[in-house]
């Protein structure tokens, strides 16, 4: 069972290079520097020049997590004795190949914003599954004894919330990323702060809860952190997308920041997920 | 009035209407820059050997390029309001060349439905890819050289961006219209719209980075200068 929890994890790391890797796309705008799919101008192996090196590179990593979430799916339905773990498992087959048709379409339809905003909000949402199964396929998840905590309906209810403010905002962020558009701008700021509030006020609950602290608060911590990074990232991405005058080819800076606001924004949203499921596990039942 | 004077006036209504119809006018001018030139970006093509072989030191910015005479290149001149009646849709096509990892020309008209021929005269691959809101656009894979590729607008659009995501300093733009009234700023900023009928007309000039101006002008018959200043 370790050596699936150890594979599981493989394939959650795999996936946010994967997610890196395709910020990468967008923030350098080579998303149609390969004009055909699935071959790459015809080949499996394109020259790698220009956007082609990040665009390529993507498609190669996608199809070796695709492989990985197989090989997962085939190796949950061998070791897994429960049965919703091994559906989460096909699950994450299904969304792979979602995810597939999507990343088509876009190099079909020319990058339409819904697809690509799609395409985005699949991708974390994947990253959260995979490591979900991670988590659930853990010595903690299988062994923990449950904890009795006060106001542990409140803890999980923050800790909710807080997930969907998350994700609110990972839907936010790729309109955008995708469309530009000011009023999604204004709406990721607000939301940005929403988020920002709750991280902290989760992560100070949990250091005041006897009986978890000790398990969460390390967890609940590396959250506030986060998410107090990602302000400091969205502040520099919005100077160079929105603030500085556009150049010629995508500066450094620029690809540095929206990358590394979209990759910590998965991370936020896999980090939350993570502590939200291991509250309800180790809360007892109230 | 006799049937003699009548005859005479219906002969002279022809006779002017048919000269009118056939008179022409063009409209010449300048588009100039006030202020200084902003230095050109130098932009590193590194991305791709072949690029950087043919140039080592990069490329300059060709988004804004100022002339020696103070003037402005590639101002898109156009006939924005005014051009009345169908026009046939010209035979030849425009050529549009990526050479030397850049495009040739960088602002160009084309009219609706014309054909639209692109080359890739580089010895390394380009994708072509067309931006606009109102025709179907293309992405388009140009990896050989001595390739040739043929498209076309159905829609007037003004202006088609058209870029290269390979090498992503690669961008130009297409005047789409359904007339030919239509020039583009040369390297002493000069533009020359042809075979103007004489009438009231909405002129446009658009450039890449400072936009677009508008001027009325009545055009009569001969040829009329005007012209339009870009500020930074």
């Amino acid at each position: 069972m370790r050596s699936l929890h150890l594979y599981s994890r493989l394939v959650a790391a795999a996936t946010f290079v994967l997610i890196i890797a395709g910020g990468l796309v967008t923030s350098t705008g080579s998303g149609l520097s390969v004009p055909d799919w699935p071959l790459s101008y015809g080949k499996f192996f394109p020259p790698m020049i220009g956007g082609i090196r990040f665009e390529h590179t993507h498609r190669v990593i996608a199809a070796g997590v695709g492989l990985l979430t197989l090989f997962l799916l085939f190796y949950l339905l061998r070791a897994e004795k429960r049965s919703w773990v091994k559906w989460l498992g096909g699950l994450a087959v299904a969304a792979v190949l979602v995810q597939a048709i999507l990343g088509a379409l876009t190099v079909k339809y020319l990058l339409p914003m819904p697809i690509s905003v799609l395409h985005a909000c699949l991708a974390q949402s994947f990253f959260s599954l995979i490591a979900a199964i991670a988590l659930f396929t853990s010595p903690e998840w299988l062994t923990t004894e449950r904890i009795s905590v006060e106001d542990a309906p409140k803890l999980k209810r923050l800790a909710v919330l807080t997930v969907g403010f998350i994700f609110i905002q990972l839907i936010l962020g790729a309109l955008v990323r995708h469309s530009g558009n000011m009023k999604a701008v204004s709406a990721h700021i607000v939301v940005g702060f929403l988020v920002v509030l709750h991280a902290l006020l989760l992560n100070g609950r949990i250091s005041q809860a006897d009986g978890i602290r000790e398990k969460l608060t390390g967890h609940s911590l590396f959250l506030g952190s986060l998410a107090l990074a990602q302000i400091f990232m969205g502040l520099g991405s919005f100077i160079y997308t929105h603030r500085l005058e556009p150049s010629e080819v995508p500066r450094l800076a620029e690809v540095l920041f929206t990358t590394g606001h979209q990759s910590t924004g998965a991370l936020i949203l896999v980090t939350c997920v993570l502590l939200t499921l291991r509250l309800f596990r180790l809360t007892a039942h109230d | 009035m006799r049937p003699k004077s009548l005859f005479s006036a219906a002969l002279f209504s022809l006779l002017m209407t048919f000269a009118i119809g056939s008179a022409q006018a063009a409209v010449t001018g300048k588009a100039l820059f006030e202020g200084a030139a902003p230095a050109a970006e130098k932009i590193k093509v590194d991305a791709d050997p072949k690029c950087k072989m043919m140039h080592p030191a990069g490329l300059e910015a060709s988004s804004v390029i100022v002339n020696s005479n103070g003037t402005l290149k590639n101002v898109f001149v156009y006939v924005k309001e005014g051009a009345q009646g169908k026009f046939e849709t010209p035979k030849e096509s425009v050529v549009f060349d990526q050479v030397g990892c850049e495009y040739k020309p960088k602002v160009f008209g084309i009219q609706v439905n014309q054909t639209l021929e692109i080359l890739n005269s580089d010895d390394t691959l380009h994708n072509v890819h067309s931006l606009p809101t109102q025709s179907q656009g293309f992405n388009l894979g140009m990896p050989i050289k001595g390739m040739k590729l043929k498209k076309s607008f159905s829609k007037p659009e003004v202006m088609v961006k058209i870029k290269c995501e390979v090498h992503p300093w690669m961008a130009a733009y297409a005047g789409v219209l359904d007339h030919p009234f239509y020039s583009v700023t040369d390297d002493e900023g000069k533009f020359e719209i042809k075979n103007l009928p004489p009438g009231n007309y909405v002129l446009e000039a658009w450039h890449e980075k400072y936009g677009a101006q508008t001027q009325n002008m009545t055009v009569a018959e001969g040829e009329q200068e005007t012209s339009f200043t870009f500020k930074p």
